[in-house]
């Protein structure tokens, strides 16, 4: 066995549509998890009880079950209730799901660490709540935020490659085709391995850049 | 609803599968460890080349998903004659995938080491090594246990990977009990039990752990 990159010639552009569908999955779940992970944290802070339990008890699932097993749940279970679905829509659904609580907790400790009296200033100013959290407490949780979210938006990425298993058309899977068909695996998960990490490290350096923007954007804003 | 009478004579099967995933978990943490400091001595030597080389592989191992870098090392390990060993090639990647974050966490918590211990430590003439081993491991090791049990969730959560390449933990022998009895349901709920059983407690403790140095932390500086 030896190593030869020149096997994958003519497979590039399937290589390139399963890259394709990979960004649209991840923009797809990314997006879903970041609405239900800020209407899991409003419903943890204004919720009553139960619901902040139920909340509670959904994190400690997610936390605690591998993506794989969530995946194969949504995948097998469901069908035995009678809910038959897309593998792609499963798939978003998924990420989705495990992904959201840890955005609610990202959301949570950010706004908790917006000062209270600036709030309250805003308040006493009369502002009226969606003025005060979209010019006081936004501005203030979101560069707090960015860090975590660049991480869970890498992780996310990297675990859409699961998704193959349960056979989504993204770019792992186009992956596993090319290599049944050129029987050059480590060449082709060498060619993919690369993609990812010139993806993460983008999405590292873009974010990073955005977050000094932020920062200067931040202190300038705040007299101290 | 009664569990089916196969799901339960498949029971020796599932548990036998999640004895192999505790396994591989406790492989991956060795692994994991050895790996991580490995590549914080690396980082924090002399040679320039070497620390490179560490960076690159923490980049590495953070910047890809786990599944690519588990094919590519599949695939890999039968060009140094190691080949149709997947137990091994699991093991192996978790924990090359675990000691990238381990270094890093082990890294974050070097500042606990202050400039004043290791000057002492070389005005008595301790040799580098024993500097270490004695002052500094001792307390980066115990600001860094939270993050270090997290880590160890987190592995627990990465073994089922180890299913595409035939390993039989837990999941794979569900999947496995499943083809045989068309009983996702049932199977899954113990499946989804048998992560849940392991992790919860191990996620609590690293809760109390981290609570209970943060009040050892603060006893001592109103002590002193």
């Amino acid at each position: 066995m030896k190593f030869d990159l020149s096997v994958l010639t003519g497979y590039w552009t399937s290589l390139a549509s399963g890259f394709g569908s990979t960004v649209w999955l991840c923009m797809a779940s990314g997006t879903t998890a970041i609405v239900l992970g800020i209407a899991l944290a409003i419903g943890q802070r204004r919720g009553g009880r139960l619901l902040a339990l139920l909340i509670r008890a959904y994190t400690a699932v997610t936390l605690g079950l591998p993506l794989l097993v969530l995946l194969y749940v949504m995948f097998f279970v469901l069908p035995d209730f009678g809910v038959l679905l897309p593998a792609r829509f499963v798939g978003v659904a998924t990420l989705a799901i495990y992904y959201a609580p840890y955005v609610a907790e990202a959301v949570n400790a950010a706004v908790t660490a917006v000062p209270a009296g600036t709030i309250e200033a805003g308040v006493a100013i009369g502002m009226s709540p969606l003025a005060i959290t979209r010019k006081i407490v936004v501005p203030q949780a979101l560069p707090l935020l960015l860090p975590t979210m660049t991480g869970l938006l890498i992780g996310l990425i990297k675990d859409s490659a699961l998704l193959s298993v349960i056979s989504v058309h993204e770019f792992m899977f186009a992956a596993k085709e090319v290599v049944s068909a050129t029987y050059a695996p480590l060449e082709v998960y060498f060619v993919v391995a690369l993609v990812y990490w010139a993806v993460t490290s983008l999405v590292t350096f873009s974010t990073r850049l955005w977050e000094q923007r932020l920062g200067r954007a931040h202190l300038s804003a705040l007299p101290r | 609803m009664g569990f089916d009478p196969q799901v339960i004579r498949s029971l020796p099967f599932l548990i036998d599968g999640w004895l192999l995933t505790l396994e591989l978990t406790l492989l991956g943490a060795a692994g994991s460890l050895v790996f991580g400091h490995l590549a914080l001595a690396l980082q924090l030597g002399r040679h320039a080349p070497l620390r490179w080389g560490a960076r690159l592989y923490i980049s590495f191992m953070r910047g890809t998903p786990s599944l690519v870098q588990l094919f590519v090392l599949f695939f890999a390990l039968p060009l140094v004659g190691l080949g149709g060993k997947p137990m091994l090639a699991a093991a192996l990647a978790l924990g090359l995938n675990s000691g990238a974050y381990t270094a890093e966490i082990l890294r974050g918590n070097l500042r606990v080491v202050t400039a004043g211990q290791v000057e002492a430590a070389v005005a008595l003439g301790m040799p580098r090594w024993r500097i270490w081993s004695r002052i500094a491991l001792p307390q980066v090791l115990s600001a860094s246990l939270p993050a270090l049990i997290n880590e160890f969730t987190i592995l627990l959560k990465t073994t089922p990977l180890a299913s595409v390449v035939a390993v039989t933990e837990l999941t794979y022998a569900g999947q496995m009990v499943i083809a045989r009895t068309y009983t996702s349901t049932q199977v899954m709920l113990l499946v989804s039990i048998g992560y849940l059983a392991v992790a919860l407690p191990v996620i609590h403790l690293a809760r109390r752990t981290g609570r209970s140095i943060a009040t050892r932390r603060l006893s001592a500086g109103v002590a002193s």
